[in-house]
């Protein structure tokens, strides 16, 4: 990308920025604990699509046309975010960049298991599972017993028929092509056809939806970094291969994520304010900045309704931006 | 080639395949299925002897309904029993899924949950808005795209390059449904600009011409907003692989030959920049997918995406589980169609075999 159009006054927007993100966070966190005068879930059916008034009702910034109060909505919102959005995306950059690090350090051929291993985790399957047959189980049991018993009675690294290749590279790449082969808006609007999900579920789901990204990103990474000549250093010093991945490829793997890691949030912010805007997989006590875009629908005259959370989503969503510009920037500088 | 063609192919109907399956399962398996919309809501005053009938009588017609719509099968070929150590269970043929794949390999796509109409009676006229309106937004979005790259790679930018540059950068992050619904509240309301008509009817006794003309008037505005939210995602990477095209030794010899700063870039960069943008292009589907959903919803047309989406709130999973058939296949259908002008355009890519 071309830096120029993009440098001017970096510092001071990119303080705005941050500014902005913690004024949100604070907001959020401090929202159960601060004196307003209404909550958010609440309907006030006196003041129905009331317009912003500091002297009077309470309502500063007016009320939907369902009677909820937009102040009290705004921060409503802005907790979901900290609870849902943020969570979401840790956890999704988290098995993104372990599943496509693993991809792309190891390969489809480099991951060798010992059979034992492979059969003593088939077992514990089985057994988990409760699969029929217990004859079947003893039998598996016996060969992995028999299988550790060559293995550790045999010369180091010898036998290659007592291991086998995991093909890490094709099973990480598969989830993830099958995972892109709807859009995600898409996908979760069918996933959350159901009955409301509750707050950890919801958190999975975002997460299945969001980790393919990450993955795919940091496994390009990971492959230009194996080839680096520190790797090669580390295995010619005999460091165990977990060891070079987790120390040595992974912290260099990893560094695109900061910059993607902002711009993985604001498009799980914008997604999940998209099926609140549609009402879809929300209960009906949940109020968050989609939520309340969408009671703008019903009467086109409430102005107020429909600026607050949306120039808070907008601004939220430029200062994540913002914020992945800068790091792109200041990293490969 | 055809070898290739062929796995290609086969390999994105299973990827579509499993996906639509995963989604049959999920949704099969979630409680709320049709016979909460069959019966009446307690509160329900335009039938009053809904509250008089016993618990018993509505059990029984829960079961009848499962039953004729034959959810009274087991889910799958194999099932486990209830419980932490419950026995695994052979069914055969005679489960939910087997006959799902049986009718949907007949064309029957299944009936919705809500009014007990064929699913593909309902997607047919809805694809009918849907297809023109998300392929006329793809080419007027890639026509501009390919404008606005030419002017943005001009290497002497001015101020306005620097603002284009600016806004389609703050258009990309902004979520389609808030431009949409910020376009909607300017442009569509009475308040503010009574532009454009944004829901409602076609005035009854209207000619052909007339007709054709209020759709146009009511398409501008999802059609702008499908625009502008596709633009910056292939306007910003082909203008800086374009800028990027004009610093190669070709460039050079071109610019030395003597042609000018616009022929470089349209006869010499243009095409080399394009080739890696066919990906971006076939990316298009999804973010246009998912864009005719909110703007068919926000727009009140007729569609597939708000037929979809409807069908999600009212828990009828049937149509939900055929948009998403519909909206994958699309999807891998391009994705193979992109490899395939891979091949056609850049004779370096093909198998050599």
């Amino acid at each position: 990308m071309n830096a120029a159009p993009l440098s001017s006054r970096r510092p001071l927007a990119c303080w705005l920025a941050f500014a902005w993100l913690a004024l949100l966070a604070g907001a959020g966190l401090l929202a159960p604990w601060l004196p307003l005068p209404y909550a958010a879930a609440t309907p006030d059916l006196l003041h129905v699509a009331a317009p912003p008034s500091w002297a009077g009702t309470g309502h500063y910034l007016g009320t939907d046309p369902l009677g909820r109060d937009v102040l009290a909505g705004l921060l409503a919102g802005a907790r979901r975010l900290l609870l849902l959005s943020l969570p979401a995306t840790a956890l999704a950059t988290t098995v993104g960049a372990l599943a496509g690090a693993a991809a792309g350090f190891w390969g489809n051929r480099h991951l060798r298991l010992p059979l034992a291993a492979v059969a003593a985790a088939l077992a514990v399957a089985w057994w988990g599972l409760a699969l029929p047959g217990p004859v079947v189980l003893y039998i598996i049991l016996a060969l992995a017993g028999l299988l550790s018993l060559l293995q550790w009675r045999g010369p180091r690294a010898a036998a290659p028929w007592l291991m086998i290749t995991l093909p890490l590279d094709s099973l990480v790449l598969g989830l993830t092509t099958l995972l892109g082969s709807v859009p995600r808006l898409i996908l979760l609007v069918a996933v959350l056809a159901g009955p409301p999900l509750t707050q950890p579920q919801l958190l999975g789901v975002f997460t299945v939806v969001a980790w393919p990204e990450t993955a795919r990103l940091v496994r390009a990474q990971m492959l230009r970094v194996r080839a680096q000549p520190f790797i090669e250093a580390a295995r010619a010093s005999g460091l165990p291969t977990g060891r070079i991945w987790w120390h040595h490829a992974l912290p260099h793997a990893c560094r695109p994520l900061l910059a993607y890691a902002p711009l993985s949030l604001a498009g799980l912010i914008s997604l999940e304010s998209a099926l609140a805007f549609l009402g879809i997989g929300q209960g009906p006590d949940v109020v968050s900045w989609g939520g309340l875009l969408a009671s703008v629908r019903q009467d086109p005259t409430v102005w107020w309704v429909a600026a607050g959370p949306g120039i808070a989503l907008l601004v939220t969503l430029l200062a994540l931006q913002k914020i992945a510009n800068s790091a792109r920037y200041s990293g490969s500088s | 080639m055809t070898g290739w063609l062929v796995a290609r192919l086969g390999r994105a109907l299973g990827a579509a395949w499993l996906i639509a399956s995963l989604v049959f399962m999920v949704s099969r398996a979630l409680p709320g299925g049709p016979e909460q919309q069959a019966l009446p809501e307690a509160g329900d005053l335009s039938r009053p002897t809904a509250s008089m009938v016993s618990a018993a009588s509505q059990a029984a017609s829960q079961q009848a309904l499962r039953q004729r719509l034959g959810l009274n099968l087991p889910l799958f070929y194999v099932t486990r029993g209830p419980g932490p150590r419950g026995q695994w269970q052979w069914h055969g043929a005679a489960n939910q899924y087997h006959a799902w794949v049986r009718s949907l390999l007949h064309g029957n796509w299944g009936y919705s949950y809500r009014n007990g109409q064929p699913v593909l009676a309902l997607v047919r006229p809805a694809l009918a808005t849907t297809l023109p309106l998300a392929s006329a937004a793809a080419l007027l979005a890639a026509g501009l795209a390919l404008l606005l790259a030419l002017y943005l790679a001009r290497t002497p930018g001015g101020w306005w390059q620097q603002l284009v540059w600016a806004g389609l950068s703050g258009l990309q992050v902004m979520p389609l449904f808030l431009l949409a619904l910020g376009l909607l509240l300017l442009l569509a309301n009475p308040d503010v600009l009574n532009l454009l008509p944004a829901a409602g009817q076609a005035p009854p006794d209207s000619t052909a011409g007339q007709l054709a003309g209020y759709w146009l008037a009511r398409a501008a505005l999802p059609l702008l907003s499908l625009v502008l939210a596709v633009l910056p995602e292939l306007t910003l990477p082909l203008a800086a692989a374009l800028r990027h095209e004009t610093q190669a030794g070709y460039a050079t010899t071109a610019r030395a030959k003597g042609l000018t700063a616009a022929q470089v870039l349209r006869r010499h960069a243009l095409p080399n920049a394009l080739l890696p943008l066919l990906t971006t292009f076939t990316d298009l589907l999804p973010t246009l997918a998912a864009g005719v959903v909110v703007v068919e919803v926000l727009f009140a047309l007729p569609g597939t995406g708000r037929l979809l989406a409807e069908a999600a709130a009212a828990h009828d999973y049937p149509l939900v589980v055929a948009g998403v058939l519909l909206t994958a296949g699309a999807r891998l259908l391009a994705l193979v169609l992109a490899d395939v002008l891979y091949l056609l355009l850049d004779p370096r890519l093909r198998p050599t075999a």
